[in-house]
């Protein structure tokens, strides 16, 4: 019956691999990639008034509820910085973190449906997720060159662009896979005990709190300051407001720190995914 | 002679029953560390058929190997919670097998369910797009057969238009025909075709044809209906209880699982009274559906003259006794109520039995009640559904394989002349 492993293209068994697909496979899945991509941003914004406007609403809003409570009531200082720039800048990439990986931690969840009846590499639809996210990322950052661009030329706020400014995109890309990262982590979990789905929207919205969004790091006291810097997210945050403006506290071992971090739970996070993939799909 | 493009190889799927959550993460525990580490067999993973066993899991597929050579197309058949979806998602790659191996060659599409992908807020366009993406198209595939597949639908008007407005039928349509223009080594159908109306079933088994035929590809097909399965198929297989049953030509194995599947409920017979349906007026002795085959293997289609035969104890002397036959539809509906001429009986066994004419019902299940009555008006005794029966479809010269329409389908005289020749 068996002529050899060699003359067949596929093979299905009970083993998953950690690999999971080869480049190939998801190469040739790029259009559908690009589709759903598609497909998120037209959903969201299908039968709005404001349509793709929401998209720099949402952070406008919560930059005047920032600024208003953080600032103005709390008191937060935020060194040279305007607060605005200051909370914009935290903004916009926090909002770019928390919603790739609660947009992706629930991967298997949504899309059960759709997962139980055809086959595609299942990475497409995370990535998707993390696409889109980075998309509007990109229309936020105008905004927020905006109002960096706005407070350069009306106040005696001035940036000193450096060669830092090189690590901007490099801040960006390590957040976007340590979003992707846990998001694919957590879509393993939540799909096999649902319970951990609260966990995730609950995490995200503390997690926030020892992330330097809403203050920067020189603010936080010595003897607490260790916490907020086991964040792996931490330098990344300090290194974006640094590179971009001019301001951040940072050494290399913390960078190294986030970097080896957000490398290990990458690695890790994909080949659970790619393990557990195949097999969730009669639980979920 | 043409290659084997699939090979199952003794093929295996476990379901767990029960809801998953306590204590599943122990046992994740205890499966890795016996399979992965000390290297022992799953300990969840068991053949046999205890009832404990059973209890826990379900063995939806088992031991199934089979080959499929290039441009077959094989249609599978078996009742409902047999594993014919089960084994079509393993071949997909939806579902990973529990045990055993399906090796292959070529591209695989799968069409489970009409409208993968698609989203009622996208519009026709958008959806026809992301649906084939999703099913495996690439983006010059779809742009190259777009107008093709709108016109196929025959949706045109409304393509910029979100699907949510679609009606059904619309929506149904659309889905099929990006669907139907799939151009895959293996399709995989399942049973996809039990929506839509008529027409759009036959539309699609009609592509479905002509993709299988002309274009030489090998075709998976579940199906509950015989008569697309016969006219579809080369070879078919036979699932009973995740277990192969029979595979191999096509009407050989159709008509195989048409008579296993009927013959229980063509007869019931007591051996004496007291342990008999009724009452202390009449006790059913027997009743019997008895077709009028030349090979009792034929299939039970709709040209089959059939005999009601039944047989009763009376309980008392002198009665005035009559029966009747009433025939239903699954849903309830009465096709016809025949009665028999009234007699006086005494004490003892009455028989009785009615012919019903082939070429008078129309392909489907039905089932019989039978009523006894004395005095022409006073019914004895109800039994109902005392017999059930399904006939299968029998089509000579006519290229239509939606269902056919009508309880009844009597072949009438029906002429059609031409009575004059002249150009208009």
């Amino acid at each position: 019956m068996s002529k050899g492993k060699a003359v067949w293209d596929w093979e299905i068994n009970s083993k998953t691999s950690f690999w999971g697909h080869g480049i190939p496979e998801l190469w040739s899945y790029r259009h559908l990639m690009v589709g759903l991509v598609r497909r998120h941003f037209l959903l969201n914004y299908q039968q709005t008034v404001l349509g793709p406007l929401w998209i720099l609403f949402q952070p406008i809003l919560t930059l005047f509820t920032y600024v208003l409570v953080f600032n103005k009531i709390v008191g937060i200082q935020t060194g040279s910085i305007p607060p605005v720039v200051f909370y914009a800048s935290g903004i916009v990439l926090w909002n770019f973190f928390s919603e790739s990986f609660t947009g992706t931690a629930s991967t298997f969840k949504d899309n059960a449906q759709l997962f139980g009846k055809v086959y595609f590499p299942r990475i497409i639809m995370p990535i998707s997720v993390i696409n889109t996210h980075a998309l509007r990322l990109l229309i936020q950052l105008l905004l927020l060159f905006m109002v960096v661009g706005y407070y350069s030329i009306f106040s005696s706020f001035s940036i000193h662009f450096n060669i830092w400014i090189l690590a901007f995109p490099f801040t960006i890309i390590l957040i976007g896979i340590f979003g992707l990262a846990l998001g694919l982590l957590f879509s393993v979990i939540t799909a096999k005990y649902r319970d951990i789905t609260n966990l995730v929207t609950l995490g995200v919205r503390l997690f926030m709190f020892i992330t330097p969004v809403i203050y920067p790091l020189s603010t936080v006291p010595e003897n607490l300051r260790w916490l907020v810097q086991l964040n792996p997210l931490t330098p990344l945050f300090e290194l974006f407001r640094l590179s971009l403006l001019g301001e951040g506290y940072i050494t290399s071992y913390q960078l190294l720190y986030s970097v080896v971090i957000t490398l290990l739970v990458l690695v890790g996070a994909t080949l659970l995914f790619n393990k557990q993939g195949d097999k969730l799909i009669d639980v979920v | 002679m043409p290659e084997v493009v699939i090979e199952v190889d003794r093929l295996y799927k476990k379901y767990n029953l029960g809801t998953i959550g306590t204590g599943s993460f122990r046992q994740d525990l205890q499966r890795w560390w016996t399979t992965a580490i000390v290297k022992k067999q799953d300990p969840f993973f068991q053949t046999d058929n205890s009832p404990e066993a059973r209890k826990k899991s379900i063995l939806a597929l088992q031991d199934i190997s089979f080959e499929v050579k290039h441009g077959e197309a094989i249609g599978i058949i078996g009742s409902n919670g047999s594993g014919k979806s089960t084994l079509l998602k393993i071949i997909s790659r939806i579902v990973r097998p529990t045990h055993g191996t399906v090796r292959g060659r070529g591209k695989v599409s799968s069409l489970l369910e009409v409208g993968t992908g698609f989203h009622p807020e996208l519009t026709g366009r958008e959806n026809i797009y992301i649906s084939g993406y999703i099913l495996g198209m690439s983006k010059a595939e779809i742009k190259t057969k777009f107008d093709e597949i709108v016109a196929f639908s025959g949706v045109n008007d409304f393509i910029d238009t979100p699907v949510k407005r679609y009606s059904s039928g619309m929506y149904v349509r659309l889905a099929f025909a990006v669907a139907a223009h799939l151009e895959p080594d293996i399709l995989i159908v399942d049973e996809v075709l039990a929506v839509g109306d008529a027409d759009f079933q036959k539309k699609c088994l009609g592509k479905m044809r002509e993709v299988s035929q002309s274009n030489g590809r090998t075709i998976l097909f579940v199906s509950h209906s015989m008569q697309a399965i016969k006219n579809l198929c080369d070879k078919a297989m036979w699932l009973n209880k995740g277990k192969m049953q029979a595979f191999g030509e096509v009407a050989g194995v159709v008509n195989k699982y048409l008579t296993t599947v009927q013959q229980a409920k063509l007869k019931q017979s007591w051996d004496v009274p007291q342990t008999a349906p009724g009452n202390e007026w009449v006790r059913m002795r027997s009743v019997e559906l008895i077709p009028h085959l030349e090979n009792p293997d034929e299939p039970l289609d709709i040209r089959v003259p059939l005999t009601v035969k039944f047989s009763f104890w009376n309980m008392h002397d002198n009665m005035y006794l009559s029966a009747g036959l009433h025939l239903f539809t699954p849903a309830g509906e009465c096709i016809f109520d025949v009665p028999s001429p009234s007699r006086i009986c005494d004490k003892g066994i009455v028989e009785g039995e009615c012919y019903i004419p082939g070429n008078l019902l129309n392909d489907g299940p039905y089932y019989f009640s039978m009523v006894i009555v004395k005095d022409t008006s006073v019914p004895l005794f109800n039994f109902e559904e005392c017999l059930t029966f399904e006939l299968d479809d029998y089509r000579e010269n006519i290229q239509w394989y939606g269902k056919w329409w009508g309880a009844v389908r009597p072949k009438l005289p029906f002429h059609l002349t031409q009575t004059e020749s002249v150009l208009l």
